[in-house]
């Protein structure tokens, strides 16, 4: 579903990505973690075509990311992307977020599209929110709309990037359990996080990064219980003592 | 057709225009320096309390925004004589221009002094500061600083403002174009000519707000570290 | 004295509502085609293509870096050597459009640069077209903080139309002009033609003060 072969990128003088080579089947739920600065999310970034790369190869969905047949427009709509900071629009309720996207690129009719709206952001805990604005919504919800935003398209694959890290604590769980949701229905998912809980449960295969290469990907009772790099338990350590 | 540009001409008359660059010049500092008391004054009353000095602060600065300027010179060209009081051309568009521009700048510096923050106000009165003594140390040092670019835009406005002053036949920029136009029936060279001599000023300024703005942001980088 | 003046005043009213009507004729001529070439410029200037930006800019510096005046001289005497007839109100309109969206362009350019990039970042990833992320996300936003500075250049703009006077338009101001050789008494002349243009203009300034407070208000949301 997603395949990197040897892809690099440089912004500027600064190598960010190195060498990169990476699958993710189709259904596959990959956890990508690692140090500040690892590059986590200019890859998942990458898969979408919201960075650009040099060279290597990263063919998504059977179609050439960077190549210009692709038509990214047509290939972004069937990946889903979760940001960090949420990224809803502001002059637009929950409910008109989600349909947005459905009407004008999807050319569904508004009253369908409406009627699918509501029932994910019921889904997702909403129910009694499709006429509020960002706002007027806690960051726990404003990301349950970002997510049910992404749903609505119906997409072949979900991408987060540590979409839990700017929540407060208490408010991480109703967001993850979405997402874990989300996973066992089979979407494939890229998931940059540094919940390893949420990986325990549902990922198939967790990848370390650091300094923009790929040291170590395995399952996550492998990663977690017996990592082999120096780096990965210096890592582990840090965010497991928490 | 312009094919028979004539830059003679413009050479030719290069010692006027170099006059009327002067003239523009002169009269703007001057009209801005005026402009600056005007704005000064009316900041001042329209921060008082009381209604007898802040009311017909705030109906000036209305008034003078929601009108022309070409009309304000006319009220001043055509009005002044009435009152018996008869000037020049000139000093009438410089004070034109003064009574003008002083209302924007009273709103100019208004807002920079209202930009500082109440917590710096408050740290004033909790060491004892008197209300002279908070505008003197405190607030008004830091809105000079936020003022100096919105006054250089205001300079520029009054330096292109200026070129009305040609339509009561003071003699500067414009007028020396109008002249070439008339006299030689040439007014693209007249005209053109102007328009360059403005840019001169223009970047000029334009390069004195950017300096100002590096020098301003180097000043609070050094007053923030 | 002052009656007979305020008589033969009286009697030139239907001169004084001919250049009140030229006057918002004018301005609401070129506030129209101004807004619209000052938006297309201005999306123009934050598209992605560095030439057509760098010549759209340039253009603004020019215009914004000579007086009014000089622009309408130059409009109306050097269009006609170049082989383009045009009378007092064409070459009006044209110079107060053009001077208009420059400006817009400059407060559009501004407003759209201040959407945040995860804004168009979120419109890319759900596969909206650029004329769709322009259209449904950007402006909007853009819109929202552009308002005020619109609305007051509105303003500049009626004010900037008494200039068209100079090349002989019997707008209000030239109205006053004409009146001012028959009744001699400019204060009461320019004053009447004062109230004519604070009419106009001070609801909008009122207006622009709104939007602006109501926008620090919004601000003061979002922060939270
Ligand atoms: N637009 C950019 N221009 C230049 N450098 C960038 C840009 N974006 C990211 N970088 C740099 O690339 C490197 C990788 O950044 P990236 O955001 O992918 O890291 P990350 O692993 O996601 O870190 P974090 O956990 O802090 O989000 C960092 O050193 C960052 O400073
Ligand atoms: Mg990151």
């Amino acid at each position: 579903m997603i395949e990197f072969r040897g892809v690099n990128k440089w912004f500027g003088a600064l190598h960010v990505l190195k060498d990169i080579t990476l699958s993710v089947e189709p259904r596959e739920v990959v956890v990508v973690c690692g140090p500040s600065g690892s590059g986590k999310s200019t890859l998942i970034r990458c898969v979408n075509g919201l960075e650009s790369t040099r060279d290597g190869v990263l063919v998504v969905d059977g179609h050439r990311v960077g190549d210009p047949t692709t038509d990214m427009t047509e290939l972004r709509a069937e990946i889903g992307f979760v940001f960090q900071s949420f990224n809803l629009y502001p002059h637009k309720t929950a409910l008109e977020n989600v349909t947005l996207a459905p009407i004008h690129v999807r050319k569904i009719a508004r009253s369908a599209a409406e009627e699918a709206g509501r029932e994910l952001l019921a889904r997702v805990g909403l129910a009694d929110k499709f006429n509020a604005y960002p706002s007027e919504l806690s960051g726990g919800q404003q990301q349950r709309v970002a997510i049910a935003r992404c749903l609505c398209m119906r997409p072949k694959i979900m991408l987060f990037d540590e979409p839990t890290s700017a929540l407060d604590p208490e408010m991480i769980s109703e967001v993850l359990d979405v997402m874990v949701s989300v996973a066992e229905e089979g979407m494939t998912m890229m998931v940059v996080t540094h919940e390893m809980g949420f990986a325990r449960r549902v990922a198939q295969r967790v990848v370390f990064m650091d300094a923009g290469a790929i040291v170590e990907s395995g399952t996550p009772e492998e990663f977690f219980s017996n990592p082999r790099t120096d780096r990965s338990r210096a890592f582990l350590g840090k965010i497991l003592r928490h | 057709m312009l094919e028979n540009f004539s830059f003679r001409t413009i050479v030719e008359y290069l010692p006027l225009f170099g006059h009327g660059l002067l003239a523009t010049l002169w009269l703007s500092v001057v009209s801005f320096a005026g402009a600056l008391a005007v704005g000064i004054i009316l900041c001042a009353m329209n921060l008082q309390r009381s209604r007898l000095s802040k009311v017909p602060a705030k109906i000036y600065i209305d008034a003078i925004r929601a009108t022309p300027l070409l009309a304000q010179l006319y009220f001043l060209y055509f009005g002044l004589p009435r009152l018996g009081v008869v000037l020049p051309e000139l000093v009438v568009g410089i004070l034109a221009l003064s009574l003008n521009s002083g209302a924007y700048i009273a709103e100019i510096i208004r807002a920079g002094i209202l930009s500082i923050s109440r917590g710096q106000v408050e740290a004033g009165i909790a060491s004892g500061m008197t209300y002279t003594q908070r505008m003197r140390f405190v607030v008004l040092p830091q809105a000079f600083r936020v003022t100096i670019p919105p006054l250089l835009g205001q300079a520029i406005v009054l330096v292109k403002d200026s070129a009305l002053l040609s339509l009561i036949s003071v003699s500067e920029l414009t007028r020396a174009g109008q002249l070439l136009a008339s006299d030689r029936f040439m007014p693209a060279e007249g005209f053109i000519t102007t328009a360059a001599c403005y840019l001169v000023l223009y970047y000029g300024l334009k390069g004195l707000a950017a300096l100002s703005g590096r020098w301003l942001g180097v000043q609070s980088v050094r007053s923030g570290a | 004295m002052i009656w007979q003046q305020f008589q033969s005043l009286i009697g030139s009213y239907p001169l004084a509502l001919r250049g009140l009507g030229m006057t918002v004729a004018l301005s609401l001529i070129s506030l129209v085609l101004g807004t619209l070439i000052g938006f297309a410029l201005g999306i123009l200037r934050t598209g992605g293509n560095q030439l057509i930006s760098r010549v759209i800019g340039a253009w603004v510096d020019l215009i914004r870096g000579t007086p009014f005046l000089v622009q309408i001289f130059l409009i109306f005497f050097i269009l006609p050597e170049l082989g383009i007839e045009l009378d007092a109100f064409t070459a009006g309109i044209i110079a107060l459009s053009n001077l208009a969206a420059c400006f817009i362009c400059e407060i559009v350019a501004a407003g759209i640069r201040a959407v945040p990039t995860g804004q168009v970042e979120a419109a890319l990833a759900s596969g909206l077209s650029r004329w769709q992320r322009m259209r449904q996300v950007v402006l909007p936003q853009a819109m929202r903080m552009s308002l005020p500075p619109l609305v007051g250049q509105y303003v500049l703009l009626i004010k900037d139309s008494s200039v068209v006077s100079a090349i002989g338009l019997t707008d209000l101001t030239r109205v006053g002009w004409l009146v001012v050789q028959r009744v001699p008494n400019g204060l009461l002349v320019f004053a009447i033609v004062g109230i004519g243009y604070f009419v106009v203009c001070y609801p909008l300034i009122l207006l622009a003060r709104r939007l602006e407070s109501r926008m620090g208000a919004a601000h003061g949301e979002v922060q939270l």
